[in-house]
């Protein structure tokens, strides 16, 4: 099922969480218990509830069982004593009444209460800042995501489907989807592009395949089995609203999860390289310089005259941007994943050696994709949260610092 | 300070964290990964109930073979072989996924997958159709579902003694009880594994299992219980599951009167967990009065772990004769060995005749019974081990609690410890998790070493 939601640019806004049906509930199967008798009543927190929660549902559960007729007393032998806690399982709260009446053995109710994703904010304010903008979030694996018309309509590229959305009052209604055809299961660690199109509405790369959808009409997918270069770096030619052009390709390996090495770099000239996971490209006076993350784990920068291999501590995926700050061109880099979290920084080469321009932007999950967007001045990371399960897209675009 | 179970779950990814940090590349292909383990495997069969249970099983089943569905990482069941399924009145009809072929070249049909499910289950009622499996019976979607995520009904060609599977690893060479090399099935459905091939080494003591990582002869590696603080403070990768395994004592026959029922709840309270936690144990685990762990019922609190030796000589004194019991362990372990010693010193404070016994027909004995990643599966098997009607095996949680309380009332077994499944790896080997059910995922693992 797809679950999905489009953000773009909105806040997520934090919400109180509503304990009363729970909290009803297990009033009611207390009171079935003791009937309408005084009892002494007792709470314990065994869960991860903060103290805050923790005193709303106590009062809240205190409220329900006044509702219902119960007294509450101290230290009286003969009144039934309950003891609430507030536990968890794997999957929600657990909230137990403990029902101990004279004569008898403790009697144990409960109900199951699901447990509410948090949330977490963002931070963040530096010289050159990298923004980081949610497109698109869906349960369903995303490789890609290409904004085709900005704030009207948007494609998603998951392992089996493209699915084409159009926002209308802010809300994605679903315009078209088309299945991916492929003979061959695909390899694991799978990527893949989605790139709005000149004359039809974008092409798709993944290992093997390339697809273009259909020029007018309704939304279908052309797909065969051919080994395309897929495009890396994109710069516009001006401002808002000029076209882009596509400044290097490279051919991807079909059964695994890296480009072989082979770029095709602007001039369409092929270029020799390691193979690698990602590349980036900065334009210089006639010539220009890359940087690829190679497969063995190095960083690789390579101009005219050498490969010189680095001892940079960046993760595996690299893009670059040409935009209207500093230098014009900054290259994005994941970093190493540590702890389950990863983060990407916004780097210039001034010389041949990068250096960071930006903080850090931080993600809850490890970054399987980054990608620049076909306008060349943004980029789209993937991620997926950990405490949601879903995948989820943002852009990422410099803003110049002030 | 408390550790409540959800930052138990944290504290456990962080563990986890500390094996695959450091990920600053993308996956690599390649390379032969080398486990050692425990379990000595006399058959690769998972439908074979002549194979005792262990985590080493299950994770040698995962490697080779597939089930129709599995749960995810939020406990909710998710299509693996089976695309789909619809339920009515008491049939659930599944639909089998295409393009799926066997480690033997040939296509996985409804027919292959209704015959793997009767094998494994003769008496359910399986039907096969053109593009699905029917399977009628008295049981609910959500019963026969997470039953159909067990190890046992990973689908199975069978033909002429062999066995042949969908996962990502086929068989390349088995010698039984002793090695298996699996080697990555390119055309797995699931994608081809980074892995080129597994090299598994059975019957082999945890002790053993270190010195070989110790020298660089493996790449993965079990870990008892009590050795995880001291690896953890070493510095090396360890992950460990959820606690999972449940140790408990077993009787091997319910009680035949209320004297005797109090008696055994006299040996129950006279067990000092915490004291066998901390010493023995070196802290893994958690003392358990309770079947299910607290992280997967959320109530496990509500039945004692604590020590009541007043009680418990309250209970022995009521008794007219005590009986002499004699408690079985494995006499191979040496944890089993310390851990029987201590709970029979128990047994004596509280005035119960205990004798620790190497006969293989003793009173009770001193069991480790891997429990399922699912609480009614987990219940379920325990009740059929024990004998113990169940009225329900699905059903709402005061629905599982009553379930097991029920199994905890016949007195066949009495829960001490809930311990996590815990393996180290050689800082070479990336990607590798530690499933909450005790079961290590190298679908997507993969050699720092390999080449692509």
């Amino acid at each position: 099922m797809l679950i999905s939601v489009l953000v773009l640019g909105l806040a997520i806004a934090a919400h109180a969480v509503d304990w009363s049906a729970p909290e009803h509930e297990l009033a009611h199967k207390i009171v079935a218990l003791t009937g309408n008798a005084a009892i002494s009543l007792s709470f314990e927190n065994r869960s991860s509830l903060g103290r805050r929660d923790a005193e709303i549902i106590q009062n809240g559960l205190r409220g329900s069982l006044v509702a219902m007729g119960v007294q509450f007393v101290q230290n009286d032998p003969a009144a039934a004593k309950v003891v609430i806690s507030f536990s968890e399982n794997v999957t929600s709260y657990v909230w137990v009444a403990q029902v101990q009446k004279t004569g008898s053995d403790t009697a144990v109710v409960m109900v199951q209460v699901p447990r509410a994703a948090s949330i977490r904010s963002a931070r963040e304010s530096v010289p050159i800042n990298l923004r980081k903008v949610l497109l698109w979030s869906q349960a369903e694996q995303i490789l890609d995501v290409a904004v085709l018309e900005e704030n009207v309509r948007v494609a998603v590229l998951s392992p089996e489907k493209v699915f084409v959305y159009r926002i209308r009052g802010g809300n994605p209604a679903l315009e078209g989807a088309a299945e991916i055809s492929h003979s061959t299961p695909w390899p694991r660690d799978l990527r893949g592009r989605i790139v709005p199109a000149g004359d039809h509405m974008l092409d798709v790369y993944l290992p093997g395949i390339a697809c273009h959808s259909s020029a007018g009409g309704a939304f279908i997918l052309n797909c065969r089995e051919e080994n395309d270069p897929w495009p890396l770096i994109f710069a516009s030619s001006g401002g808002a609203g000029t076209s882009s052009q596509v400044m290097a390709q490279a051919f991807f390996e079909a059964s695994r999860n890296f480009f072989t090495g082979v770029e095709t770099p602007p001039g369409g000239w092929l270029k020799i390289v390691p193979q690698f996971y990602s590349a980036a490209l900065i334009p210089r006076d006639g010539d220009a310089l890359w940087l690829f993350a190679s497969v063995n784990g190095s960083i690789h920068i390579v101009d005219g005259a050498a490969d010189r291999v680095t001892n940079l501590k960046w993760g595996s995926d690299l893009t670059s941007l040409r935009t209207s700050c500093g230098a014009g061109w900054q290259v994005l880099a994941t970093s190493p994943v540590e702890d389950g979290s990863d983060s990407v920084r916004a780097y210039e080469v001034p010389e041949r050696d990068p250096v960071a321009v930006s903080a850090a932007v931080d993600f809850s999950g490890p970054i399987s994709a980054l990608w620049a967007e076909a306008k060349g001045d943004s980029a789209v990371a993937i991620a997926r949260n950990p405490e949601t399960g879903n995948y989820e897209a943002f852009r990422l675009a410099v803003a110049c610092g002030q | 300070m408390k550790l409540f179970a959800w930052q138990w779950l944290a504290a456990s990814s962080l563990l986890l964290a500390a094996v695959v940090a450091s990920g600053e590349t993308r996956p690599r292909y390649g390379g032969t990964l080398r486990i050692e383990m425990r379990a000595a495997l006399s058959s690769l069969d998972p439908a074979d109930r002549n194979v005792p249970d262990s985590f080493g099983r299950r994770n040698v089943t995962a490697l080779i073979f597939d089930t129709l569905v599995t749960f995810d990482d939020t406990a909710h069941i998710k299509p693996a072989l089976a695309e789909s399924w619809q339920a009515a009145g008491q049939e659930l009809r599944l639909h089998i996924r295409h393009d799926v072929k066997f480690h033997d070249g040939t296509s996985l049909t409804a027919e292959t997958v209704a015959a793997s499910l009767r094998f494994a289950n003769p008496s359910w009622k399986v039907m096969a159709e053109p593009d699905s499996v029917t399977i009628q019976g008295d049981f609910s979607e959500e019963e026969l579902l997470a039953q159909l995520t067990l190890s046992r009904n990973a689908i199975v060609k069978r033909d002429a003694g062999k066995v042949s599977g969908t996962g990502p690893f086929h068989i390349v060479d088995w010698q039984s009880g002793s090695r298996l090399t699996l080697a990555a099935e390119d055309n797995c459905w699931r994608g081809r594994p980074f892995l080129d091939s597994i090299a598994v080494e059975m019957g082999k003591s945890y002790h053993d299992q270190m010195t070989s990582l110790q020298l660089g002869r493996v790449d993965l590696i079990e870990v008892s219980p009590e050795q995880v603080r001291r690896i953890s403070q070493e510095g090396r990768g360890i992950a460990s599951s959820m606690p999972i395994e449940l140790v408990a004592l077993v009787f091997a026959r319910e009680a035949l009167s209320p004297e005797e029922q109090a008696l055994r709840s006299a040996l129950a309270l006279s067990v000092d967990r915490t004291a066998i936690r901390d010493v023995l144990l070196q802290g893994a685990g958690e003392a358990a009065g309770s079947i299910l762990p607290i992280w997967m019922s959320g109530y496990g609190f509500v039945f004692s772990s604590g020590v009541d030796l007043s009680k418990a000589r309250q209970l022995r004194g009521q008794a007219a004769t005590i009986p002499n019991w004699r408690l079985g362990y494995d006499t191979g372990d040496p944890l089993d060995r310390l851990l029987a010693e201590r709970i029979a010193l128990n047994a004596h404070d509280a005035g119960l005749a205990l004798q620790t016994t190497s006969s293989p027909s003793p009173d009770l004995w001193i069991a480790h019974l891997p429990l399922e990643g699912d609480a009614w599966n987990s219940l379920g098997k325990l009740a059929d081990q024990m004998g113990v009607p169940l009225t329900k095996r699905h059903g709402s949680l005061e629905e599982l609690y009553a379930a097991e309380q029920a199994i905890l009332k016949s007195g066949r077994i009495i829960p001490l410890l809930h311990l996590p499944a815990s393996y180290v790896a050689s800082p070479g080997l990336r990607n590798w998790r530690v499933r909450s059910e005790g079961t290590v995922s190298l679908d997507d693992a993969w050699l720092e070493s390999a080449r692509q």
